[in-house]
């Protein structure tokens, strides 16, 4: 069949810039694919994405399920005779296919230390707005709770402040997300009709859709990584605190939407009075447990990286970046309580300020940051059985 | 000629008595230059000597090394040291002193290679002659056409309390077993470093599970195994059971051209495993051979060899690098595993036996001379009078290592003169 390949020298460019700079050192052994525990034997990665992006192949990379069922083991890595570092040439075309489908112009601010400080200014500025003008950079006029203790309610109120803040954040990003991965899908189905290989979306989407999700609980195919083997029980980790989380979140939005305000009392079973809840509350046994458990994988996703760098290559700024952002998360979240209860209001009310303001930069720019890659390849895992590649 | 060199006669001291040091030998000599030959094992002729034959003419590489053994025993000019090392070279150009140790050989120049010693010694000692595939006595012949013609003795495994059975059985008086390490000094115009190389380590490349899979080998071994002179007497069996080998798979860039092991393509193993799949071809018209490669590389009017090879019906080609090895289950067979870049499918192929065509590793990587200069990987720099050749400076074959021990020949010449 003939085939016209359009170089795009600038997505080669820009892969480069991406923390792929080892890419044109590749020389097609193919060490790579042979040594990758995750690949499926037909078509296996990443040999052939490796070429892709030397030749610029955009429309082959972008809209291909592979580069995301790649879970970096780094194998690929390790082995390469020389140097090229497949594992990261493949993270940098993650990161370029979360750019690509993003709507907006954060995708490329998110990438790009440069706009860092822009980033950051939006939170910063915004919750500046909700207190500064009540004069709340003076600790001592922040209204005290009735035992006199600190209430970050009453510091930055929950309705509306935080609500409506987070609550349009979580829209921009989920209607981010949706634009992205249709996007994505439609580039996928295209490569599939335009392979000529003959394969066809078959089956049923929910099975598809069902097996996907077992698999990410589970994270079977991430325990196949040989060289950072380590990785996928801290990933495991980060991933059960993040839902222990979000069960929390609902949790407390239950508590304070159909109890506190709607006066519902069934939703009060456990509920032990108003915010800040004791610590034998369930909500925040939870919420603490799960706190700590991302604590603890954070730490572990840091000290594996810093264990394989040699190996497995340093990561990018990218990757950083993400895991910074959960770390501060998790360490100003759990500071931030531990000072309430000190009742050590000088460094409370500063340190639940900044853990705002990293909450607002995980989920606003959650679609451009690393933290789309739970949408985007759970898309692309889901695509990959239900056409058919054997995983 | 100077009035200085006729003074001083050109000495020239070559370290290394293999193809490279020996044609530096002879070539110089023959010139009038006198010569000293400094060899680290008890016989001549290095990594030839263990060649079954030579690519593409596939004729045997003994002859070759027995012309180079005629030219030397017939100069007067060449003195040769076996199981001698190099220690130290200092000084400068027209005046090097080298110091050398020499091993004992626990053998004098009685002995008449009658194999008496060796049938009375009760010792074994792994043959490394033979990559270790099988074993001789402890006094033994390193290999029939061994040059020089003289039996040694493994101290190492030599076993003391056998009541000197070899020196009771020696006729010629020619053992002596008191014989000690000793020290000599040489004064030389010029060094010319030969010192080879060494199949790089195959046990370090993990995924190619040498040692832990049976009846995979190295290129080097398949030499021994196919030569009349081998443990098998020329018959290419694989070693785990002996079954005549019907089914092969050659792995090539076996550590070459891998910046996690040898970072250079090392020249010799793409025509070394063509050559080899003719070794196979010849003794069962059924068998079959299969190469996976990166790249076959052939370089110059050696192509011809390649169409040759590929021209077989029963010889296959894969373009993509094996990068696992596993045992087939319940069997001794060997499954490898590699892409093919053609169809962009992971194969499995199963052999009765798989070739490593392993690199070729300096001899400057494991042990380098003191006062000589090496590249990052080991390999001999020529410096001034110190005159680097063969694969001990660069991959080469054995033509090539000819050629070049013929120009550092000149070179070494030169600096003796004081030009």
């Amino acid at each position: 069949m003939e085939q016209i390949i359009k170089p795009d020298l600038n997505f080669v460019n820009d892969i480069i810039a991406s923390g792929g700079e080892s890419l044109k050192k590749c020389y097609q052994c193919s060490t790579c694919t042979v040594v990758c525990n995750v690949t499926p034997d037909e078509k296996p990665f990443p040999r052939k994405e490796m070429l892709y992006a030397q030749w610029g192949m955009k429309d082959k990379l972008i809209g291909n399920p592979d580069v995301w069922l790649c879970h970096q083991c780094s194998d690929c890595t390790a082995y390469c005779p020389r140097g090229a570092k497949p594992g990261e040439v493949l993270g940098a075309i993650r990161k370029m296919t979360i750019s690509e489908y993003s709507p907006t112009p954060f995708a490329k601010m998110a990438g790009d230390p440069k706009y860092l400080l822009v980033l950051f200014a939006i939170p910063v500025l915004l919750f500046l707005s909700y207190i500064v003008p009540k004069g709340y950079l003076d600790f001592s006029q922040i209204p005290r709770g009735e035992d006199g203790g600190i209430v970050y309610a009453k510091f930055m109120p929950v309705f509306p402040q935080i609500d409506v803040t987070f609550g349009l954040a979580a829209l921009f990003a989920l209607a981010c997300f949706v634009v992205g991965i249709k996007k994505y899908w439609s580039a996928m189905s295209a490569q599939l009709d335009g392979s000529g290989a003959g394969a066809q979306l078959k089956g049923n989407l929910i099975g598809s859709v069902t097996a996907t999700i077992i698999e990410i609980l589970t994270h079977k195919r991430f325990q196949k990584c040989n060289v950072t083997k380590d990785r996928s029980t801290a990933h495991l980790l980060v991933f059960y605190a993040f839902a222990g989380l979000a069960i929390t979140t609902t949790w407390a939005i239950i508590y304070l939407y159909g109890n506190e305000f709607l006066g519902i009392t069934a939703f009060s079973l456990f509920h032990f009075g108003e915010s800040p809840y004791p610590l034998y509350d369930p909500m925040k046994i939870l919420g603490n447990a799960s706190a700590l458990t991302l604590l603890i994988g954070i730490t572990l996703v840091t000290l594996n990286r810093m264990k394989n760098a040699e190996k497995a290559g340093k990561g990018s700024y990218y990757d950083w970046l993400f895991i910074s952002v959960i770390f501060v998360i998790v360490a100003t979240g759990i500071l931030s309580e531990v000072l309430r209860l000190a009742d050590i209001a000088v460094l409370a009310y500063p340190v639940y300020f900044i853990h705002l303001v990293f909450i607002f930069f995980l989920f606003a720019y959650a679609p451009f940051s690393k933290m789309a890659h739970m949408v985007y390849r759970a898309a692309a895992m889901v695509f990959a059985r239900h056409s058919d590649r054997e995983v | 000629m100077s009035e200085q060199s006729n003074k001083q006669p050109n000495r020239i001291l070559v370290i290394g008595g293999g193809f490279s040091g020996l044609t530096t030998a002879v070539d110089a000599a023959e010139t009038g230059a006198e010569v000293i030959v400094i060899e680290k094992n008890p016989y001549l002729g290095g990594r030839v000597a263990q060649l079954n034959k030579y690519f593409p003419k596939l004729c045997p590489p003994i002859c070759g090394l027995e012309l180079n053994f005629k030219r030397l025993k017939n100069s007067p000019l060449i003195s040769v040291y076996t199981m001698a090392e190099v220690e130290n070279v200092s000084g400068g150009p027209g005046d090097y002193t080298v110091a050398v140790k020499l091993a004992p050989r626990f053998v004098n120049d009685n002995c008449v290679a009658c194999n008496a010693c060796s049938e009375a010694c009760p010792a074994e000692r792994p043959n490394e002659y033979n990559l270790g595939m099988d074993t001789t006595k402890a006094a033994y012949l390193p290999f029939n056409q061994a040059f020089p013609q003289k039996y040694v003795i493994d101290s190492a495994h030599c076993k003391a309390d056998c009541g000197k059975a070899c020196q009771n059985a020696c006729k010629y008086e020619a053992i002596d077993l008191n014989m000690k390490q000793e020290s000599v000094t040489f004064k030389v115009s010029s060094i010319v470093v030969a010192t080879g190389w060494n199949p790089y380590d195959a046990k370090k490349i993990d995924t190619l599970s040498y040692g832990s899979v049976k009846n995979v080998i190295t290129n080097m071994m398949m030499e021994r195994l196919a030569s009349p002179s081998g443990p098998t007497g020329g018959k290419i069996v694989r070693p785990s059971d002996g079954k005549p080998v019907e089914n092969i798979v050659f792995v090539q860039c076996a550590g070459s051209r891998d910046e996690n092991h040898l970072p250079f393509c090392s020249y010799i193993c793409c025509l070394a495993s063509l050559k080899q799949t003719t070794y196979i071809r010849e003794q069962n018209p059924e068998s079959k051979a299969h190469i996976f490669y990166i790249d076959i590389r052939t370089p110059g009017r050696y192509e011809k060899f390649y169409w040759k090879v590929k021209d077989d019906p029963n010889v296959s080609f894969t373009k993509g690098k094996v990068a696992k090895i596993v045992q087939a289950e319940g069997s001794d067979d060997v499954i490898v595993e590699a892409e093919d870049m053609q169809t962009g499918k992971k194969v499995k192929v199963r052999a009765d036996m798989v070739v490593l065509a392993t690199g070729m590793q300096p001899a400057g990587a494991a042990q380098k001379i003191n006062g000589v200069n090496y590249t990052e990987e080991g390999f001999a720099l020529s410096n001034q009078g110190v005159i680097a050749a063969g694969c001990g400076r660069n991959p080469m074959d054995v033509a090539r290592s000819g050629q070049d021990a013929t120009s550092a020949v000149l070179k070494a010449i030169k600096t003796g003169l004081g030009r």
